[in-house]
């Protein structure tokens, strides 16, 4: 019986005509209110503080830009990721620290002197593991001006007194990143418990640097940022990406859903070749049926336009013909059906 | 039944000449009623535009309020207002127009110019390519082209420098200072050519711009906006008429003004004041105008408010649509329903109709049931010529001489009628599946509790909704599309979603229990209720044992294995040998008993083991007696012990921690600061303590508990709520997760705790339980944990069905196609195969097993 049925996989095919892009949605809406704030989701001691549940699902069909908390994971290369010391070395290179963090108040200018002067937290500095020293020459080489540390301080001499141009270095200082790659957020060192390898998770999703950092392993550099990964990759794993992320999101609020209703959702968000949302300025948008996105939202808006325009509805979706009460031309309704009328013949 | 054949919409403006051409009368009069309550000739309710008064006819048509459809009528505007809708157009047009040689500043049409009309012909071909020219494409190349015009600072055909329009909304338009007439805007917009229209993607025929400007405004019929007679006798009009009325004064004013020969300023100024109810009446929420409002201070309900938002013509009345044919009342169970049938009250089948067709082979029939007098009876006989006559006792005789072939009978509805039945809200398609009707007493609508899990519904005052489907086609479609077997298997992830549940299951548990013995009356009583009428093979002391009857369920020759936590589950040669009945073994999950009955026996079979083995596992729970009560939630000495001594331990555990943050002497963890390893210690520990006193709760507790017994069976509960109820109720947490930890400003959360204090009891740890009562402070913090997720729980509602509404309004239109590809209605590729394999994901747990087995 079993064999039977894994040979002529027909057996558990989908039927022509099925709907399956309502049922996508549906296998994803209906469980939403069930997306409950776990009761005790403190359990691990590695879990990382992320977007999760409905909000994250949300972020992700909504195709936003940057995630809320963009999390990259950087795995290394075989021969240091069992280092510790390699390693941390390592996520120190990676590790964005800003002057802002830093600084304990923002510069302080002396116009007179043409004077910058930056007050170092030391408690940050130790933290990041540097010293005002390192600082202060990499602000010298960064910006091509004279720098020097006193007393935990950093003084920049400008040699000008164009007041302007100092307002501006130091607001540049104020922004800048003193250390690691920009975008790639706080960095941490954890253990993988099943290979034992250490492993760098960055609060940040700029992979594209992130990849060239030497000892970093490429082929299993991954973030949760799907923009960055449609940068980088392309939107074939892009796709992947959403549905990778999708699935994620849902086992951690322990609902099944099957993924082939994400792959749907996937796809028909990337089938253009970029990444579309669902809402209003993505999919839904963007559709043939001026009657359907009158239906959908801005009704008055999608109306003016079709008719200044001298827009058609080609009368070939779902809304438009349930508003003008036509069959759907979907499922039975996208066949018809005809019956002899004469006599069958008595036997 | 449906609309005739629409092959496509074309949207367009209405020119004045064809504003006129609508109308069928000028209206000049800016007035409803005279003094004797009659319309007004030439006013606003004139007779010609259609009557909604029983006792007058229309004197365009000649019908009755009933036949007559309303006709337009039209207000001559003395002077040209702009449709303030498309100022936005206006703006881009005049913005893209050359002031002196009246040309499109741009050069060479853009990158792929999609000519309307082209599109229409490709629709009409339905050629492959016409998907691919879809609107959104055409959209593009017009932005194309705007860009283009923006950038250019002199028109490309005569060079004059361009011009700066400015737009101000909703209707004010300034070349250099100078504010544009509504006329002069129009006499810009008429010099466009019609190729340069193109370029734009403009369509000059349903579409010339200058008709953005209106002279011959038309009058919607009375029938859009009817005048309602209060009960004192007064009349109230419709907020439209209200506004035209305020249009057609001012137009009248105007005119005399003009006539008058009034100073510029007065016209001007009277001239705006049209321009302004003009404008409100379009859309009485344009920004830029104050909405105009009905005395009581309510904004009144323009053209734009009767189509918007969800209460808008779209979305509630044409999104939407009211039915016949269909009942509502409260559900209420009755498990001696099959689970595909549903229990309809006496009085609702009396009322409900199914239609029955005459046709010359059941002639005979028809007409001796149409002569029945008592239920099931005919109510309605529509003839050949859609007449619809009820059958009452006076006229039979004269209908039943009258019946022709053609002609339909309503009959009330019977027994294993077809019925549509429905739970709101409707979050998946299985909320609607179809059952067979058995009519029977009482008030409320029935159904077996197998079926509740697909409508979500209890029955605490639940109600539910009824429909009967009116032709074959649709009976047909009911019966092999929504039945309730056919949903067995749920689309969203393969589960068996029709299943018996709670009780059901308990009852099963029990039964197959190693020790269940039944005497032959027991036994012969438990099978009768599934419908077996035969006794299996008896132990030597003449008892049956509970896995035999069970085993009488199974169909014949039935194999099954599977391994679950609690052993193994076997069933050989249809007799279950070995193993309980519990939820990880029966339904919801991979490898259950219902897939394999499912895959090897079919939906049918399967359906009737659902039902028979809920009636039996209902059966054996009232036999043997399950009773849940405060007793089951009274820990016992021994689970006592263990819990003062757990909470000690951990306490002592956590306390040490603290110390050693104190000291300094705490390990961080990897990637996380000192204090940031300390709470997460905290936590963790905290956490090993609820899952020890879980362990403990299951090594002491009397197994006879009901309540763990229930848990066992994965009917109802789980050990962790009996372990909240009688031993601790353990951490509570905030919405962002954490422990709790905001109140006085040294985070502790009331007076009754240290400043800094970060032990368990201090952060929402708590350590009794709802058995002996909370104390004060847990109390408090259970309060803070439950108040925390009721606010999420409403905000995640009202989230979760906005983002389901934009997930289906952007999938809706995708379907399988005949070589399994997915694609919309307009025929655009989103999968080459569906999934990548083709597989539904109703069947994915079918696929598993046969695979599973395959490899075995």
């Amino acid at each position: 019986m079993a064999k039977k049925y894994s040979d002529g996989r027909e057996e558990f095919h989908v039927e022509k005509g099925d709907p399956v892009g309502m049922i996508a949605a549906q296998s994803m809406g209906e469980p939403g209110t069930q997306m409950v704030l776990r009761a005790f989701h403190l359990a691990g001691i590695e879990s990382t503080i992320s977007t999760s549940g409905l909000p994250r699902i949300a972020e992700l069909v909504d195709a936003k830009k940057s995630p809320a908390t963009p999390i990259t994971y950087v795995y290394l290369e075989k021969s240091i990721n069992k280092d510790l010391e390699k390693v941390v070395a390592l996520m120190k290179k990676i590790n964005e620290v800003r002057m802002s963090t830093i600084m304990r108040h923002a510069p302080m200018e002396n116009f007179g002197k043409g004077l910058i002067k930056i007050s170092l937290s030391g408690q940050e500095l130790e933290s990041e593991q540097l010293t005002a020293k390192q600082v202060a020459s990499k602000l010298a080489k960064e910006l091509e001006v004279e720098a020097y540390e006193k007393e935990g301080a950093i003084y920049i001499n400008t040699h000008t007194k164009d007041a302007k141009k100092i307002r501006a270095l130091s607001t540049k200082i104020s922004k800048m990143v003193i250390s690691g790659i920009e975008g790639a957020g706080k960095t941490t060192v954890q253990k993988d418990k099943n290979t034992g390898e250490f492993y760098i998770i960055a609060a940040g999703s700029n992979i594209e640097s992130i990849i060239n950092v030497d000892g970093v392993d490429k082929s299993r550099l991954t973030t949760n940022d799907v923009f960055a990964i449609y940068r980088l990759f392309g939107i074939e794993a892009a796709r992947n990406s959403i549905i990778k992320e999708l699935n994620q999101t849902l086992k951690e609020q322990k609902i099944s859903v099957d993924e082939r209703h994400l792959m749907l959702i996937a796809d028909s968000m990337t089938s253009s070749g970029s990444i579309k949302g669902v809402g209003r300025h993505g999919l839904s948008g963007q559709k043939n049926s001026v009657l359907a996105r009158a239906a959908y939202e801005e009704t008055v808006k999608h109306l003016i336009h079709a008719a200044a325009f001298g827009e058609i509805d080609p009368m070939e979706g779902v809304t438009e013909n349930i508003l003008v009460g036509k069959q759907i031309p979907i499922g039975t309704g996208s066949v018809k059906l005809g019956i002899k009328t004469e006599q069958p013949k008595k036997k | 039944m449906q609309a005739e054949f629409i092959d496509y919409i074309r949207f367009g403006i209405l020119s004045p000449e064809q504003a006129k051409k609508l109308s069928v009368a000028k209206l000049n009069v800016p007035d409803t009623y005279n003094e004797d309550g009659y319309p007004i000739d030439g006013g606003l309710l004139d007779q010609r535009l259609g009557v909604i008064d029983p006792g007058l006819i229309c004197k365009t048509c000649g019908g009755r309020a009933k036949s007559c459809p309303g006709h337009f009528g039209h207000i001559e505007l003395v002077r040209p207002v702009i449709h303030s809708e498309f100022s936005k157009v206006i703006h881009t047009l005049l913005d893209a127009v050359c002031f002196s040689c009246n040309r499109v500043m741009i050069k060479e049409a853009p990158q792929s110019p999609i000519p309307v009309k082209v599109v229409e012909k490709l629709i009409s071909s339905k050629e492959e390519e016409a998907a691919a020219l879809t609107v959104p494409q055409q959209a593009e190349s017009k932005k194309d082209a705007s860009a283009k015009i923006k950038l250019s600072k002199k028109c490309p055909f005569c060079g004059t420098p361009k011009k700066k329009i400015k737009f101000s909304s909703p209707t004010y338009f300034y070349v250099d200072d100078y504010k544009l007439k509504p006329d002069e805007i129009r006499d810009t917009l008429s010099k466009i050519s019609n190729d340069d229209l193109e370029k734009l993607g403009i369509n000059s025929e349903t579409s010339r711009p200058e008709w953005f400007i209106l002279s011959n405004l038309l009058v919607p019929p009375v029938n859009v906006r009817p005048s309602i007679t209060l009960e004192s006798g007064e009349r109230s009009e419709d907020d439209l008429t209200h506004k035209l009325v305020d249009i057609m004064r001012i137009n009248q004013r105007l005119e005399q003004n003009l006539n008058a020969g009034a100073p510029q300023i007065i016209i001007d100024d009277l001239w705006e004041l049209l321009q302004y109810h003009v404008t409100a009446y379009f859309n009485n929420e344009t920004a830029g105008i104050p909405p105009a409002r009905h005395r009581s201070g309510r904004a009144l309900k323009t053209l734009a408010q009767r189509l918007k938002g969800k209460e808008g013509r779209f979305r509630y009345n044409l999104s939407g649509k009211r039915v016949n044919f269909s009942a509502r009342t409260v559900i209420s169970v009755d498990p001696r329903l099959d689970i595909d049938q549903v229990g309809v009250p006496y009085e609702i089948a009396s009322k409900l109709t199914v239609p029955f067709y005459v046709t010359s082979w059941n002639m005979p029939q028809a007409k001796e049931f149409l002569m029945r007098k008592e239920y099931p009876t005919a109510v309605n006989v529509i003839t050949k010529d859609g007449k619809r006559k009820r059958v009452i006792d006076t006229n039979r005789e004269e209908l039943l001489a009258a019946l022709q072939v053609g002609d339909i009978i309503e009959r009330q509805l019977k027994d294993n009628d077809i019925a549509i039945f429905n739970r709101q809200p409707s979050l998946h398609r299985i909320s609607i599946m179809a059952h067979r009707v058995k009519v029977l007493p009482g008030k409320t609508f029935r159904l077996n509790y197998c079926v509740t899990p697909p409508y979500n519904a209890d029955f605490d005052g639940d109600e539910m909704n009824l429909h009967i489907p009116q032709t074959l086609e649709a009976q047909a479609e009911a019966k092999y599309l929504m039945e309730v077997q056919y949903q067995i298997f749920s689309q969203r992830d393969g589960d068996v979603i029709i299943t018996n549940n709670e009780d059901g299951i308990t009852g099963m548990y029990l039964l197959t229990q190693d020790s269940t013995r039944l005497s032959r009356d027991e036994a012969s009583y438990l099978l009768s209720l599934a419908d077996i009428y035969d006794l299996p093979k008896a132990e030597k002391d003449g008892t049956y044992a509970g896995k035999e009857i069970f085993s009488m369920l199974l169909p014949k020759g039935f194999n099954f294995q599977t391994k679950t936590s609690m052993g193994a589950f076997t069933i050989k040669n249809g007799k279950l040998v070995d193993g309980v009945v519990n939820k990880d073994t029966y339904g919801r999950g991979e490898n259950r008993l219902l897939i394999k009955i499912g895959m090897d026996y079919g939906l049918d079979e399967l359906k009737r083991f659902i039902f028979a083995s809920s009636k039996l596992s209902d059966a054996y729970v009232t036999l043997a007696g399950v009773t849940v009560g405060v007793k089951e939630y009274i820990a016992n000495a021994r689970v006592e012990e263990e819990r003062v001594k757990l909470l000690s331990e951990v306490s002592a555990k956590v306390s040490g921690l603290i110390e050693d943050y104190k000291n300094r002497k705490l390990e961080p963890l990897l990637g996380y600061n000192l204090k940031e390893s300390l709470e997460r210690m905290i936590i963790a520990e905290l956490n090993l303590a609820r899952d020890k006193a879980g362990e403990m709760l299951l090594k002491y507790e009397n197994k006879d508990n009901s309540a763990l017994q229930m848990a066992f069976a994965g009917s109802r509960g789980s050990v962790l709520n009996i372990e909240q109820m009688s031993m601790f109720l353990g951490q509570q947490s905030t919405l962002s997760g954490g422990r709790i930890r905001r109140g006085y400003y040294t985070g502790r959360v009331l007076p009754h705790i240290a400043p800094r204090d970060v032990s368990p009891t201090a952060r929402g740890f708590v350590t009794t339980n709802y058995t002996a009562g909370l104390s004060a402070i847990d109390l408090f913090m259970h309060a803070v944990g439950s108040r925390g997720s009721e606010v999420y729980k409403a905000l995640l509602t009202a989230r979760s069905g906005y983002l389901y509404r934009r997930l289906s309004n952007a999938l809706q239109d995708l379907s399988i196609k005949e070589d399994l590809s997915v694609r919309d209605t307009s025929g655009n590729l989103v999968q080459t195969i569906y999934g990548g394999d083709g597989i539904s994901p109703a069947n994915v747990k079918f696929l598993k097993l046969a695979g599973d087995e395959e490899k075995a």
